[in-house]
């Protein structure tokens, strides 16, 4: 059995020599033949030509993560639903108020969130 | 059934998580690579329920991303706090209190 | 491959679930209130909240007097409701009642968010009435983080305070990681027995043969749960998380919710690990040794009275795992021994925090020093920290005593060696905590007040309740032991 398990994975890294293999004959072949002149604006980033300004790293505004932070909230939450959907009509009645319970604690939690004021745009 | 190579698969994920929740100063990846072994448990738990032709270990898995998803909500709102307080996540940098 | 079965509708016995529908009610009711009037709202929300315990203990109490009905066995032996888990949600119930007692004049003069806080308490505590009854990984699990995730953010409450922020993070990143840990042992219980139920999983661990997988699962449980309940060497975060905190909730934490681990812990090591005792109660009994000894030696060097309850804290809990350490022969007095040590600790330590907090509106400091002269400008309050403080180093007639006696029985019951060596050292160490309790009766009795302010702490009606609840519980358990009911045994019942 473990022989069988080693043999699978075998193919696995036979096939990621390969791979490496393959590619890095590529690139060497291709390091043979090309011109290689490195200059300081060769290695600028790319802006369709116009001269970029400042790093390429930059902070995203701290106001996003509140919004980034309910949508993943509520976004999970859905994975409690979609089994629920999937045989809506077997649970019947049960399903239906179960679910409208739980629907009715998510939507307090967005109330909370509109009412002090985390959904406007500042 | 192949299961060995998802118990396999789950314990290098979870061995790669504990490394980095020891080793990391970044309150942002430790809290990644909790993510890591939480990730791993469901691999796990998918990989058993489906050997063993019994529902409850998805639906445990279930569980565990729903509550992943708020213990990372609260984790990051925590380490923002901290980020506007002082400028820095270095969670060596937190260091008030010394226990 | 999975099958679709047959959708059976569960029988739900709604009179069982009372306590938990009751409070979740109540706490969504809370979040409307605040929701709909906002602002004016806030002064209303702690007597509400508190009000919602109260009510919550009301189904609590119809069902103790219905015990004959008792177990009630609900989902197919994931959800027993027996006189175990009904002691215990009274515990929290009330405990939490206390801390809401404790938080109302801290919240309001402090610059707080205030309604907030009575939310989440109340979650909190939902999960803890849920934790009481839950035999299955599943709803462990999820009771679990529904106590922790708004404890989180209730460690960082002081925004603005560094030392507030610092404790959350501490108290975030430990508790989540416990928890990833404590999860892969589930995973690997789950693999083992094909069920969460923690009755079915009681035999599956007897009947496998692979012991080394085993092991690893039921080590993994034990050390996730060793770090919800503060056992060293996984205590690092308590200390600096109960200092940084606000001092109710930290009264909350070192009480509700180190209770809450130890019920989880019980629960799994009784139900479904007897038969693999021989594993569990070497670590559990080394966790026991380690936790008293390290948690009192520590304590004594301590300035900061809340530095210094947390250490105890630790040590007491150490106390707390001993009966765990042989549970395998005496499985229910083990039981009985840690819930009856649950309830007098709660009152103790919360009683402890409450003069605390009712000092520190005065003196606005935490260090020992600090207390010099109570006993010449507040009488009273010397008092009933002298009655806390003899309770916890445990000299009768106060209750801690009497936890200290049980905790001793079951250690010498199965007259094992490994329980009297166990028993021997929780003897030394109740001795060394003796040292640590004397020192601050010594400030508040005998040494003067350092700068000389004589002028009186004004305790308002909610501290005076606080009080009051904490200090007739901590004398009646110590007088009268028996007025704390049976307990019983663990009801492991699979339909």
């Amino acid at each position: 059995m473990y022989s069988d398990f080693l043999r699978d994975y075998l193919i696995v890294v036979f096939f990621g020599i390969l791979a490496f293999a393959v590619v890095g004959a590529f690139i060497g072949l291709a390091s043979l033949v090309r011109p290689d002149r490195p200059s300081e604006a060769k290695n600028t980033a790319y802006e369709s030509g116009v001269d970029p300004v400042d790093g390429g790293w930059s902070q995203s505004q701290i106001r996003y993560y509140i919004f980034a932070l309910l949508f993943v909230m509520f976004d999970v939450e859905a994975v409690f639903i979609f089994p629920w959907a999937t045989r809506l009509e077997e649970y019947g009645m049960f399903g239906l108020v179960e679910m409208t319970i739980f629907i009715f604690i998510l939507a307090l939690g967005l109330g909370y969130a509109w009412r002090k004021g985390v959904l406007r745009w500042v | 059934m192949l299961l060995n190579q998802f118990l396999l698969l789950a314990a290098v994920l979870f061995a790669i998580g504990v490394y980095g929740v020891l080793t990391r100063k970044n309150g942002v990846l430790v809290l990644m690579s909790i993510e890591l072994i939480l990730n791993s448990v469901n691999i796990n738990l998918v990989a058993f329920g489906t050997f063993n032709a019994d529902v409850s270990g998805q639906v445990f898995a279930l569980f565990i991303i729903a509550v992943a998803a708020a213990e990372v909500g609260v984790g990051l709102a925590i380490v923002l706090l901290i980020y506007r307080n002082r400028r820095s996540i270095d969670v060596s940098e937190a260091d008030m209190l010394k226990g | 491959m999975l099958i679709a079965q047959e959708f059976v509708r569960p029988i739900i016995d709604w009179h069982g679930v009372a306590p938990e529908l009751t409070l979740l009610a109540i706490g969504a009711m809370v979040t409307l209130v605040d929701i709909i009037w906002n602002e004016k709202a806030q002064r209303i929300i702690p007597t509400l909240t508190g009000l919602g315990f109260l009510a919550a203990l009301l189904p609590v109490l119809t069902l103790w007097s219905d015990r004959d009905e008792l177990p009630r066995v609900m989902w197919d032996g994931a959800y027993v409701v027996d006189e175990y888990s009904l002691v215990l949600k009274g515990l929290f119930l009330v405990s939490a009642y206390v801390v809401v007692l404790l938080a109302t004049n801290y919240m309001h003069d402090g610059d707080y968010y205030e309604g907030e806080f009575y939310q989440l308490v109340s979650a909190s505590v939902v999960g803890m009435l849920v934790m009481t009854s839950a035999r299955d990984l599943i709803s462990i699990f999820v009771a679990i983080e529904l106590i922790s995730i708004p404890a989180y953010l209730m460690a960082a409450w002081r925004k603005r305070d560094l030392k507030s922020n610092e404790a959350g993070l501490k108290y975030m990143l430990m508790g989540v990681f416990a928890s990833a840990l404590m999860l892969y042992g589930m995973s690997l219980l789950y693999g083992f027995a094909g069920d969460t139920r923690l009755a079915a999983i009681a035999p599956a661990l007897r009947s496998s043969e692979s012991i080394p997988l085993i092991t690893l699962a039921v080590v993994f449980v034990v050390v996730g749960f060793g770090f919800k309940v503060s056992a060293v060497p996984f205590h690092t975060w308590a200390p600096d998380t109960y200092e940084g905190a606000p001092t109710p909730l930290t009264a909350f934490l070192a009480v509700a919710s180190k209770a809450a681990g130890f019920v989880a812990l019980m629960s799994v090591v009784i139900v479904a690990f007897p038969e693999q005792s021989g594993v569990a109660e070497p670590l559990l009994w080394v966790l026991a040794a380690v936790t008293m000894t390290v948690g009192n030696l520590i304590a004594m060097r301590q300035t900061n009275i809340v530095r210094m309850l947390a250490y105890s804290g630790i040590a007491q809990a150490g106390y707390m795992i001993a009966p765990l350490a042989v549970f395998g022969d005496v499985p229910s007095s083990a039981a009985r021994a840690i819930v009856i040590y649950l309830v007098i600790y709660a009152a103790m330590n919360l009683g402890a925090f409450a003069v605390v907090i009712t000092a520190a509106r005065k003196t606005r400091s935490g260090e020992i020093s600090s207390y010099g002269g109570l006993f010449q400008y507040a009488p009273g309050l010397a008092v009933l920290m002298t009655l806390f403080l003899f309770s916890l180093a445990g000299i009768p007639p106060f209750g801690g005593w009497y936890a200290k006696y049980q905790v001793f029985l079951v250690l010498v019951e199965p007259a094992t060696t490994a329980g009297y060596v166990l028993a021997a050292i929780g003897a030394v160490n109740a001795v060394l905590a003796a040292f640590y309790y004397l020192s601050i009766m010594k400030q508040m009795w005998f040494m003067p007040e350092p700068n000389g302010d004589h002028t009186r702490v004004q305790i308002t009606p909610s501290l005076q309740a606080a009080l009051a609840i904490t200090a007739i519980v901590t004398l009646v358990t110590g007088v009268l032991p028996g007025v704390i009911p049976d307990v019983g045994d663990l009801v492991v019942a699979l339909p």
